[in-house]
């Protein structure tokens, strides 16, 4: 049995649904005309974009799956993918075997922080998020400690534009000169002047019919059924901790290779500071095309993407023409981005608050016609 | 943790060492090698090689490159085994093309290959036209002040 709800109930309820995408929607289309770009450059900017960022945000699906809400641990994949690109830029790897085998480096990495960040997790029941959270900063002073410290000195690192004049430890900057854009240019077409990376969207592609049939595979299944109940699916005979550990474990290794796609798109690395940056944008970008903790969907992805990335590119250039400063839209499109996981955060929280009014409503009712 | 040598822990054996020789693969393939063209008068052993007057010298399937004498050029090449052809016109005004396979040496990232070598010794072991070659010291950049390693983007708020 269901509440039957008025127009104006179903409309208001799907406002609050979308209140992010809806007000993003609202963002763009003020800052487009603002910013006084062409439709050309922005749909190639856009395109660019989704490219870049695609295969990051993917693979925040899977843990949402299995009810660990979004994986700001990914960074660690992201760590894991970096210390994969410093390898092969002081091997002078280059090109597709370049970036293939900074995938296979950072696999090894990936599992074991996946596996590592897995398990504190399942100590953190229903804190998944804060958790992830605090274990990208500590495990980022783990990451800085080997790469300023130990590479170089105890890891061999052979080429001196990597290693800092003191003799260990890595630059702040790496030119990613040997693998940038080898990916995309591997079959880039032009369609109507817009310069289309192919081979980059059907890698994507393939990792979104990866997941679709995933979640169809037993394990899928298990873990949507831990997702849901973790008690009822244990009572199921599932292994819960095990199933939550594979789902941080394979997003872990996905924002590994994701980060490495990311960064021979943009073609440096910026060894400190990148990690950190991707992993917020990421969520920020998800929760934007209207996922939220407890559902997302390949089509949240690719939403979040195209709008979280053209208010990226209108707001400086909005914020310059509106009140003749760049530095505007700067600060806007990173307050933005904070924002928008706050306000997702917190609708998340009415809304199941509401919802969980509507069942008592519902169980009063059914309650009321049985006496 | 026990190990149980069963057919899923070979299976699992049998896929690391494929990704590990595939890894070892994509190191040989991907290696990139700087290779300086010269065409300057050099001596071996004790003989005066003259520089060629013109000649076009082509590594692989890349673009030919055309040398004067006291001219230097570079190629980037990936793997180990690579074609070089040098075309040239000789003193009776005959058409000259010689076309050699060498090997780069895996760890090497810069070698030298001496044209007016490789033409006067076309059946010479590359040995004799390549070699090794390392930056002089005034070419290496100095090394600059000791870089600030920026690792936390909010260290400027302690100041505040």
């Amino acid at each position: 049995m269901t509440l039957q709800r008025t127009n104006l109930q179903k409309v208001k309820r799907f406002l609050g649904n979308n209140t992010v995408t809806i007000l993003f929607l609202v963002i763009c289309a003020f800052g487009i005309p603002l910013s006084g770009y062409s439709a050309n450059y922005l749909v190639s900017e856009v395109v660019v974009r989704i490219a870049r960022n695609s295969f990051l945000i993917v693979s925040l699906l899977i843990p949402i799956l299995a009810g660990m809400g979004l994986n700001f641990g990914m960074t660690l994949g992201a760590m894991a993918g970096q210390i994969g690109l410093v390898f092969i830029s002081d091997w002078g790897i280059v090109g597709i075997p370049g970036i293939v085998l900074a995938m296979i480096i950072s696999t090894p990495i990936s599992v074991a922080l996946g596996i590592w960040c897995g398990k504190i997790l399942n100590m953190a029941k229903g804190r998944e998020m804060v958790t992830s959270y605090i274990i990208g900063f500590f495990m980022n002073g783990i990451y800085q400690l080997v790469v300023l410290y130990g590479m170089g000195a105890i890891i061999p690192i052979r080429s001196n534009s990597l290693v800092l004049p003191r003799g260990y430890g890595i630059r702040n900057t790496v030119n990613l000169i040997g693998i940038r854009k080898s990916l995309d240019n591997l079959l880039m077409i032009r369609l109507f002047g817009i310069p289309i990376p192919l081979f980059t969207l059907v890698v994507i592609a393939l990792l979104c019919i990866f997941i679709l049939w995933f979640k169809k595979t037993k394990l899928g299944q298990d873990m949507r059924a831990v997702g849901q109940d973790m008690e009822v699916a244990r009572a199921a005979g599932i292994k819960v901790e095990h199933t939550r550990i594979v789902s941080i474990v394979i997003s872990t290794v996905f924002a590994g290779y994701g980060m490495i796609i990311y960064l021979q798109n943009i073609g440096t690395l910026n060894t400190y500071n990148s990690h950190m940056q991707i992993g917020m944008f990421s969520v920020a970008a998800l929760l934007v095309g209207g996922a939220t903790v407890s559902q997302a969907k390949i089509r949240n992805v690719f939403l979040g993407v195209i709008l979280f990335h053209i208010m990226f590119i209108v707001s400086p250039m909005a914020g310059k023409n509106l009140i003749g400063q760049a530095q505007l839209g700067e600060y806007f499109r990173v307050f933005v981005s904070y924002g928008v996981i706050t306000v997702s955060l917190v609708l998340y929280e009415i809304r199941k608050k509401h919802d969980r009014g509507i069942a008592g409503q519902i169980l009063a009712q059914e309650q009321g016609v049985e006496a | 943790m026990k190990i149980t040598f069963n057919r899923i822990f070979l299976m699992r054996l049998i896929a690391i060492v494929v990704v590990l020789l595939f890894a070892m693969v994509l190191f040989f393939i991907g290696k990139q090698h700087t290779v300086l063209l010269d065409n300057k008068t050099i001596t071996v052993n004790g003989e005066e090689i003259k520089a060629l007057k013109m000649v076009e010298v082509q590594v692989n399937k890349l673009e030919a490159l055309e040398f004067v004498p006291r001219d230097r050029d570079k190629v980037e090449v990936t793997r180990q085994k690579h074609t070089i052809t040098i075309s040239y016109t000789d003193e009776n005004w005959e058409e000259i093309s010689i076309t050699r396979k060498f090997t780069l040496p895996l760890m090497e990232e810069m070698v030298i290959i001496s044209i007016p070598t490789l033409a006067a010794n076309p059946d010479a072991p590359q040995s004799v036209w390549l070699e090794k070659y390392e930056l002089p010291t005034y070419a290496v950049q100095a090394a600059p002040e000791d870089e600030v390693v920026v690792t936390d983007d909010l260290a400027g708020l302690i100041s505040l």
